[in-house]
């Protein structure tokens, strides 16, 4: 398939690293914030997801901490192929909610 | 469980994700779920339990993944045996060796099934009856109110309604309270007459239990008033038998009694409460009205976070008033109490054994599966220590051997969960009566986590633990166990025969308790009931007063029913009476010439029935002195006859009396004196267990009732009766009903149904115990026999012979089982003595059932212990000596 979409929690990690480098603790609140508090992301998928991201070089760790964090922390931000992959998906999904807006209006035309 | 307690806990279920993401991440996966919880906490106990079930559902997918990825990494990358915890082949090893050792499988699996069986369906009865929520919103906070009178002898009155309209105005403590009184009435149209179960309720009963009507609505206050508009509202089951489900019946109207009522809602089916009521009317009462009757039960709601403790304070103190104005004694005092209460007391007796039965019998399962696991890991021995040696993990070898356990426990819990279901739809058949209508025992989410729960702590407590004790041993001694010879661990085998001990103790426990249960019942069946149960057919039949208004009426339509029936062919004796052996209750107080004081000083209650001539005769009840009552008896008021029972005899006037030409009357000024002119034997009114009151017949015209039992006695089968008896009283009235239809023979079965299937279920509990035992043994004297071939054949060799080494193997299980049965004996005697309530006279220390036991279970041990002997004395010697 050529429109093979991403995993939703993929989509918003890669969302919530697109302007700024964070921690996992930050990028599931921010997750949630772009989401309305429609989107969790629960400890063991959240760091799955970033290992499998990492694995796929779509984000990369940030080698220096800022130094006020604690130094367990690790930070993350997109890589080149990461952005494009979002880039991708946000015009999929636009391509796809054209399709689907003009749709539902068709059904309520016909109805009438 | 604290924040801190819950972090540290995450902390340790992180050993289900794959190990690098634990070790790359562990800790900020630990920031992140302590931040989850502590916005969990913020929103109450369910946002916590969610995010626990999300948490655990999240780490277990992360496990999944970690699969996934491997199966596809593994072929192409070398993994670090180290950080990856073979999940996977651990399952399959596990699997392959559960599959070679097929019968040991078979055998833990049958054993622990058995045990979760029993299990499963012992917790779902007591999960429906003590667990299961009332299906009334909020459950916890309805409470059960009724007044006590114990100066009257009388545990619980009943509510009077003055009262209850006193504690609705003053009390402070409950959102709102009712009551309700069931009933029945006859329901007649063109779809023929029908008893039907209803209850009298307060308007405010719907709020109480906050129940929601399908359609229409409940009462209004205005219909709860004397004289108030004839109304009804349906249960859901009889609208839709009676109406098809037809939405438009509101406002149609239901001839209840000959009265025409307009049905004004219809409420859901699980609201049908008390018990299986399937219809309200508003019971109408007059607080103004002088000398109510006690005779209500009352409900209420109470207020949030409010006790019934407090509630039970605050109903006093409502009460207050009415003790001031006339009951300065406090003679009648109101309580209240969980309603969950009210409705299981005569089950937490029952209950509380038929749990520890099976709790025993669970433990008795439990050392088999243990002594199974520990003879097959001390069998593995060899196993074990070779692959020890060749570099393998003992970190490993658990793995495994837990995973084996674990496999184990999900397919025995399954089966297990299974088996018990059925289990316990048959014996909700076997009592189908005895059960209250709201208790169901379908598998819920707490039976299932109870069964998986047993079935993997039995596993991994039972199998693990032996296991590791077993191959606990360092490298060194397991190769050693593998070129020492085939004797195996002595402190294993003193295991194994510790365990047969102890499940025979166990087994000797439930053996004895099951027998004296069983001993009970035949008891009980003996006891003579003071009437003649078999030949006797009953039923009910109440006169509609709207159609018969008058009492001469109804005493002429009895006289007539009564001659009808007497009529019959087959049939030679016939009465009608208030209150049937095993039936309802109707008592009062009377005043007795020449009584002497009653031995606690309290005023006996007395059991009032009236009855017709001939029901004594119907009934076989033996007459003691006087007469039975004759058709002229009651028909002239100036000369009042009655009939008292041995123990009314012996209460009032004193053992040896003689009660004949005495007089007494009810306590009220006005009322006459009645004479005795008959004392017959006690009838065992309130069940076979339970002691007589005393109790005295009055003549039935001079208590004319409009619903009465019949009671006919026949020469022939009385089912072969039941329909010509309904044909004339359709002849008579084609709208009444006859309901209540039994014999006394069933209607005693009935009343012992309870005690039936607990004592059929303790004989099952023990006989499986039993059956448990004896395979334990089995089990370990063969595996035993077979790791001592080699010792055997020496033996042999060196010229025992079979008949010693059959004495020997005999001989040592003899001791262990007899050891076993001893203490299990002593166990059971004290056991039996906590059970004294329930065991109706059967004494604890009862020889024949202590020397039965032991005599059985010993004489079963030889044979389980003479096969596994029997081969040993054959083993060839040099066969033997060849097999290493």
């Amino acid at each position: 398939m050529a429109e093979a979409s991403l995993k939703p929690t993929h989509f918003y990690i890669l969302l919530a690293l697109s302007h700024e480098h964070r921690h996992g603790l930050s990028i599931a609140r921010e997750a949630e914030a772009l989401s309305d508090g429609r989107v969790r992301l629960w400890p063991a998928s959240l760091y799955g997801s970033l290992q499998e991201l990492s694995d796929r070089r779509w984000i990369e760790e940030v080698p220096e901490h800022p130094v006020e964090e604690s130094e367990r922390r690790r930070y993350y931000r997109l890589t080149r192929a990461g952005r494009q992959a979002l880039t991708a998906e946000a015009e999929h999904l636009a391509r796809v909610a054209r399709l689907a807006r003009a749709r539902a209006r068709a059904r309520t035309g016909d109805a009438r | 469980m604290t924040h801190g307690t819950a972090v540290r806990v995450y902390r340790a279920l992180l050993i289900l994700v794959p190990s690098r993401l634990r070790e790359t991440h562990g800790d900020e996966m630990e920031a992140l779920f302590a931040e989850r919880l502590a916005a969990a906490r913020e929103s109450g106990a369910a946002a916590i339990a969610r995010t626990w079930v999300r948490t655990i559902v999240d780490l277990l997918q992360a496990r999944a993944a970690g699969w996934r990825r491997r199966a596809g990494v593994m072929l192409t990358v070398p993994t670090d045996e180290r950080h990856t915890v073979m999940f996977g082949s651990d399952l399959r090893s596990a699997w392959r060796s559960l599959n070679r050792q097929r019968t040991a499988t078979a055998l833990v699996l049958f054993m622990l099934s058995l045990g979760i069986a029993a299990n499963v369906a012992v917790f779902s009865l007591v999960n429906g009856l003590f667990l299961r929520p009332f299906p009334f919103p909020q459950p916890d906070r309805l409470v059960y109110i009724n007044e006590t009178a114990p100066r009257w002898n009388l545990e619980v009155v009943g509510v009077n309604y003055p009262d209850f309209v006193q504690w609705r105005n003053a009390q402070k403590l409950f959102e709102s309270i009712a009551l309700y009184s069931t009933d029945a009435f006859n329901v007649a149209d063109a779809a023929g007459a029908e008893r039907i179960r209803g209850a009298f309720v307060t308007w405010d009963f719907a709020r109480v239990l906050r129940v929601e009507p399908l359609i229409g609505r409940t009462f209004t206050e205005a219909e709860d008033k004397p004289k108030g508009p004839p109304v009804v509202v349906l249960g859901e089951a009889l609208w839709k038998e009676r109406f098809g489900g037809d939405r438009a019946v509101i406002g149609r109207t239901l001839r209840l009694d000959g009265v025409a009522r307009t049905i004004v809602g219809v409420v859901p089916a699980a609201a049908s409460f008390p018990d299986d009521v399937r219809l309200w009317v508003p019971m109408g009462g007059d607080p103004n009205q002088q000398g109510q009757s006690y005779s209500f039960d009352g409900i209420g709601r109470l207020k949030p976070g409010v006790t019934a403790a407090d509630a039970d304070r605050d109903l006093k103190r409502a009460h207050q008033p009415i003790w001031d104005k006339g009951d300065k004694d406090h003679t009648v005092s109101p309580f209240v109490k969980p309603l969950r209460d009210q409705f299981v007391r005569d089950y937490r007796t029952a209950a509380s054994t038929v749990t520890g039965a099976v709790a025993l019998l669970l433990l008795i399962a439990c050392a088999n599966v243990a002594a199974v696991m520990l003879a097959r890991a001390l069998a593995r021995r060899r196993e074990m220590g070779i692959r020890l040696a060749l570099g393998s993990s003992r970190f490993r070898l658990l793995t495994q051997l837990l995973f084996e356990n674990l496999i184990l426990s999900v397919i025995g819990g399954a089966i297990g969960l299974a088996a018990g279901q059925w289990a316990i739809a048959v014996l909700v058949r076997m009592i189908p009566d005895e059960l209250p209508r709201w208790a169901a025992f379908q598998v819920d989410a707490r039976v299932i986590a109870f069964s998986l729960a047993t079935a993997v702590v039995t596993v991994v407590l039972f199998g693990w633990a032996p296991a590791l004790h077993a191959i606990g041993a360092s490298v060194r001694s397991a190769m050693h166990a593998t070129t020492g010879g085939t004797t195996g661990a002595p402190r294993g085998r003193r295991t194994l025969w510790f365990l047969v001990a102890g499940e025979f103790a166990l087994a000797a426990v439930l053996l004895v308790c099951g027998l004296l249960f069983v001993k009970a019942l035949d008891r009980v069946r003996h006891v003579d009931p003071g009437f003649r149960a078999d030949n006797v057919l009953t039923f009910a039949v109440p006169i509609s007063e709207a159609a018969r208004p008058k009492q001469e009426q109804w005493i002429a339509f009895w006289d007539q029913l009564r001659a009808k029936l007497r009529a019959l062919p087959g049939v030679d004796a016939v009465g009608v009476i208030t209150c049937l052996p095993l039936g309802c209750h109707w008592g009062n107080f009377f005043a007795v010439e020449g009584a002497i004081p009653s031995a606690d000083g309290k005023d006996p209650v007395v059991l009032v029935r009236a009855a017709s001539a001939g029901y004594f005769e119907a009934m076989g009840i033996r007459l003691r002195a006087g007469r039975f009552f004759i058709e002229a008896d009651g028909r002239d008021p100036q000369h009042p006859a009655i009939i008292v029972n041995e123990t009314f005899v012996k209460t009032f006037w004193g053992p040896g009396a003689n009660g004949l030409g005495r007089r007494l009357k009810v306590r009220d000024p006005e009322a006459k004196w009645m004479t005795v002119v008959g004392v017959v034997e006690d009838v065992k009114h309130y069940g076979l267990e339970r002691p007589m009151r005393p109790g005295l017949y009055a003549p039935l015209p001079m208590i004319p009732r409009s619903t009465l039992s019949v009671a006919m006695h026949t020469t022939v089968d009385p089912q072969s009766l039941v329909s010509a008896a309904r044909q004339i009283v359709r002849e008579m009235d084609p709208e009444l009903p006859v309901f209540g239809v039994r014999t006394m023979d069933e209607a005693i079965r009935r009343s012992l149904a309870l005690r039936a299937a607990l004592s059929w279920m303790l004989a099952v509990f023990a006989g499986l115990a039993f059956v448990l035992a004896l395979g334990g043994a089995y089990g370990v004297a063969s595996y035993l026999v077979s790791q001592r071939t080699r010792e055997i054949g020496i033996r042999v060799a060196l010229g025992a012979q079979p008949s010693d080494i059959q004495r020997h193997i005999i001989g040592r299980a003899l001791a262990v089982v007899g050891a076993g049965v001893a203490c299990g004996l002593i166990a059971a005697v004290v056991a039996a003595r906590s059970l004294h309530d329930v065991l109706f006279g059967v004494r604890p220390l009862d020889a024949v059932v202590l020397l039965t036991v032991a005599g059985v279970m010993l004489v079963t041990a030889i044979a389980a212990n003479g096969v596994p002997a029997y081969r040993a004395a054959r083993i060839d010697p040099m066969r033997s000596l060849r097999t290493e």
